[in-house]
């Protein structure tokens, strides 16, 4: 049984589904909504439109368009298994040696690079937003480090499988995401041997992972660390070496037996805990901070019955009362990809170039694939201090300064219009009447791209 | 001087003709808080250039405190190491028992000039082994909340600063500000880089326009709304920018730092103790320290870059005549598991060393080592609660009541 703020949101006379909330719809299940998507979505009801946002079908770029996806020819030619990296390695002097070393390095760095800016851009344009926003929602909790992990490739590999489960089922996203090789690396698993297990894979799939602190002790953790011992990869695929793997009796979380790490998955996701803590989670990203626990407590449940398809989790969440409640509309604070993709994509800019995107995301603390710890990006109060501000503020005028002509003859309807497009929410009139007045003075062929600027370092435009 | 604090709502109303008015920033402004709440307590007292001042170093990641303060005459030390333990000849020896790593050595000079002191064991009862919950653990000081919205040092400002807000209390060093530092009346000042600490946005006259309260805003709401957080940070970050970038033309002045991020952060750092900005507390950090694998080299590179990143301020701020005001401590969000692990690393721990270097220290080493075979779970057991350590910075030096910070009273740590 649902709780009554989980219910549908239903259209009455007093609360209609109206613009505000077909934008904060698309605000927070996309980047964002167009003048035309807005519309759209306001016709189609939520309902409909969340059906067209979360049915995707669960497939890697791969399988959509080979010809898509991050351009990482800078790698041809380069050897991903390690076994062959040690036949090209085999023979050659140590001079040679490093030479080689450091073009890889190189062209692993170059092709990190590209598979941001490839993200960026499919984000912007995405035919799925919701695809794209769920894989960078994944990311940040799975995290795995390009600086941690030197093959592009693997990063690659591992950002396609978060877009593969994106709202698949996360029972087979957490088993997939244990064997991925840059996940391996990230958490040492890699050099968790039987002799001394490596700890740091078993503790984090427990707290950040599956089911947050206080759902298992110190003891489970080096328990399961001896059950994931052997979980590692050749270069490019997952592969389990059973001379380290430790074969003894673990106890884990109450039950006894000589467990591999799959066994510790299906433990793990067999506590009603893992479905509560993955609700919260999603409850965090998509709707509000510090959710009622009575919605934690049901959508948990929800996961945990529907043997963890996200899909029911997802519908529910987007389309209930509590998603367009006053608490949530226009609360969140855009997190740094959020505020850029947002930004071009209702500003319909040309894609903005790689430099700039490479270094706004730097500068405004959020860079994809380089996440600050295991933890992920804290996100919410912690995307602003004086710094960042500065920083969102001049990069986003910079970007919006880009904006297209458009007739901004009658200062107060363009005020009105603009306002409407970027931030979608009511705003104090005394604002809007300086925006208008301030208008007057600029001339008119560079007024759109101005006001746009005006609006970007706005303290209403950085919440969404 | 001011008789009275302009509030910031006052401010805030004739903002925009002040700034539009003047290209400065208004003389007031260059008052913090502090100055103005001791100006009106104690009349003709302290000026802001002789208040005591906070350095806190956060070491991120769990700083392996037994490769920085090497218990080499123990043998269990190095039974448990076989392979990262050090001979007892390669450590700077402090005593029979302990020395510090063979790339502390500035750190050994200042501790043999009586500027630097080793507490040992910190930590808390029931320790965590996970990094971001024993780092809130000690940003919040408060253990026992779960998600803890307020910082030890943010509530030293809450305490401490009268009249309005000012955010030049406190400055971090980077791009956010650490949970340490925050607290329900101020927030502090982040900055990353002074070069890029400015609005350059077309029109900067329309910035307070743009960024300014809602005029009918519920007071009391005031911390809790998103959007009254951000128009305060907006407001401060304009109202800092032109100040911070004046201060910071004297970095380059500044000699002897290493080229690295911890000799540079606190080359800033310097810069605006002796430029008078006015903050009580900076918060530096240096990552790098979870070293689960091949740890020596990656350690031993870390320790490097804080031995000469600390003597080179301490350095710079003696030859300023500064350093008799500031006081640092480091700190790290938990020590590192006993025994060395398969991997060449060592995994999570529990308490550890610290250093606290200032100008007055007489007890070079406050505490013995704990011991290294009664372990709580392969981990050291604490004998300094963290809170002591606290406790006796903010009674100390800060000269502030620590119970209502700390949520009550702590022994000293007797130095």
């Amino acid at each position: 049984m649902l709780p009554p703020i989980l219910t549908p949101f239903r259209e009455t006379d007093a609360d209609r589904f109206d613009r505000i909330k077909a934008a904060h719809l698309l605000n927070r299940a996309a980047f964002g909504g167009t003048d035309q998507q807005i519309q759209r979505v306001v016709e189609l009801g939520p309902q409909k439109s969340v059906d067209w946002l979360v049915d995707f079908y669960d497939v890697g770029i791969d399988e959509v368009d080979p010809a898509d996806g991050a351009d990482l020819s800078g790698l041809d030619g380069y050897p991903t298994r390690f076994a062959d990296l040690r036949k090209l390695l085999a023979g050659k002097t140590e001079e040679q040696r490093k030479e080689l070393q450091m073009r890889l390095r190189r062209a692993n760095g170059q092709a990190m690079r590209q598979i941001v800016q490839w993200w960026i851009g499919r984000m912007i344009r995405g035919p799925h937003p919701l695809q794209e926003k769920l894989t960078l929602f994944w990311h940040g909790h799975f995290t795995t480090s390009a600086r941690d992990e030197r093959l592009a490739e693997l990063m690659w590999r591992q950002n396609d499988l978060l877009r593969r489960y994106a709202a698949g089922n996360f029972a087979q996203l957490l088993s997939a995401i244990s064997r991925d090789p840059a996940m391996l690396d990230y958490l040492n698993n890699t050099q968790n041997r039987k002799a001394h297990p490596n700890e740091n894979f078993a503790r984090e799939v427990m707290e950040l992972f599956t089911l947050g602190i206080g759902n298992y002790a110190e003891r489970d953790v080096t328990e399961a660390a001896r059950a994931f011992t052997g979980w590692s990869h050749d270069g490019t695929d997952y592969r389990f070496n059973s001379f380290n793997h430790d074969r003894g009796v673990k106890q884990f979380l109450g039950q006894t037996g000589d467990f591999n790490g799959q066994d510790i998955l299906d433990i793990i996701l067999r506590q009603p805990a893992c479905g509560r803590y993955i609700a919260a989670r999603l409850l965090n990203f998509f709707v509000m901070e510090n959710p009622p626990a009575e919605a934690v407590q049901a959508l948990g449940e929800l996961l945990w019955q529907s043997n963890y398809e996200l899909r029911p989790v997802l519908k529910t969440l987007f389309c209930g009362k509590l998603f367009y409640s006053p608490e949530a509309i226009g609360r969140q604070i855009k997190s740094p990809v959020q505020l850029l993709v947002g930004t071009a994509h209702q500003l319909q800019l040309p894609a903005p170039a790689a430099q700039f995107v490479r270094y706004a995301l730097e500068q405004m603390g959020q860079v994809p694939l380089d996440p600050p710890n295991v933890k992920g990006w804290p996100g919410g109060k912690q995307w602003i201090s004086t710094n960042s501000l500065l920083q969102r503020y001049n990069l986003m005028s910079e970007l919006a300064g880009k904006t297209a002509f458009e007739d901004c003859a009658d200062q107060a309807a363009a005020v009105r219009r603009f306002v409407d497009r970027l931030i979608g929410r009511p705003v104090d009139d005394a604002k809007l009447r300086e925006l208008s007045d301030a208008l007057g003075r600029v001339p008119a062929r560079q007024r759109s791209a101005r006001l746009a600027q005006w609006i970007v370092v706005m303290p209403e435009y950085q919440l969404c | 001087m001011l008789n009275q604090p302009i509030t910031r709502r006052r401010f805030v109303g004739r903002g925009l003709a002040l700034l539009a008015a003047t290209p400065s920033i208004p003389s007031f402004l260059a008052l913090t808080a502090d100055q103005l709440a001791v100006a009106a307590a104690e009349p003709g007292a302290a000026k802001n250039s002789d208040l005591p001042v906070l350095v806190v170093l956060q070491l991120a990641g769990g700083n392996d405190a037994l490769s920085m303060i090497i218990p080499y005459g123990d043998d269990a030390y190095h039974r448990a190491r076989p392979t990262l333990g050090r001979a007892a000849r390669d450590v700077l020896k402090l005593d029979d028992t302990i020395g510090l790593n063979p790339n502390l050595t500035g750190l050994k000079n200042l501790l043999e000039q009586k500027h630097l002191a080793i507490v040992q064991g910190v930590g808390y009862p029931n320790p965590s082994r996970s990094h971001f919950r024993s780092m809130d653990v000690w940003q919040s000081a408060q253990p026992q909340t779960e998600h803890p919205l307020s910082g030890w040092l943010g509530r030293y400002f809450d305490q401490t600063c009268g009249g309005e807000p000012d955010p030049h209390v406190g400055l971090a060093i980077g791009q956010s500000l650490p949970l340490a530092m925050s607290g329900g009346r101020v927030t502090p000042l982040a900055l990353e880089n002074p070069d890029r600490y400015r609005y350059r946005g077309p029109d900067p006259q329309r910035f307070e326009a743009l960024n300014q309260l809602p005029r009918n805003s519920d007071e009391a709401n005031a911390n809790q709304s998103a959007l009254q957080f951000i128009t305060r940070t907006a407001i401060d970050a304009q109202r800092s920018s032109r100040r911070i970038r004046d201060l910071a033309g004297g970095i380059s002045s500044r000699n002897g730092y290493p080229a690295t991020q911890l000799g540079q952060q606190l080359r800033t750092v310097a810069a605006m103790i002796c430029g008078n900005l006015g903050s009580r507390v900076y918060y530096v950090t240096l990552g790098g320290f979870d070293t689960h694998v091949q740890q020596q080299g990656r350690h031993d590179a870390l320790m490097r870059q804080l031995g000469e990143s600390i003597e080179a301020f301490w350095k710079d701020l003696s030859s300023a005549r500064e350093a008799e005001r500031v006081m640092m401590m480091t700190f790290s969000e938990f020590g590192r598991r006993v025994s060395q692990n398969a991997s060449g690393g060592t995994d999570h721990g529990a308490a550890a060393g610290l250093f606290l270097i200032g100008p007055k220290l007489p007890a070079a080493i406050f505490n013995p080592h704990p011991s290294l075979t009664d372990l709580d779970q392969g981990d050291l057991r604490w004998q300094v609660d963290f809170r002591s350590v606290y406790a006796t910075l903010l009674e100390k030096w800060l000269k502030t009541p620590s119970a209502p910070i700390l949520g009550g009273r702590w022994p000293m740590v007797n130095l």
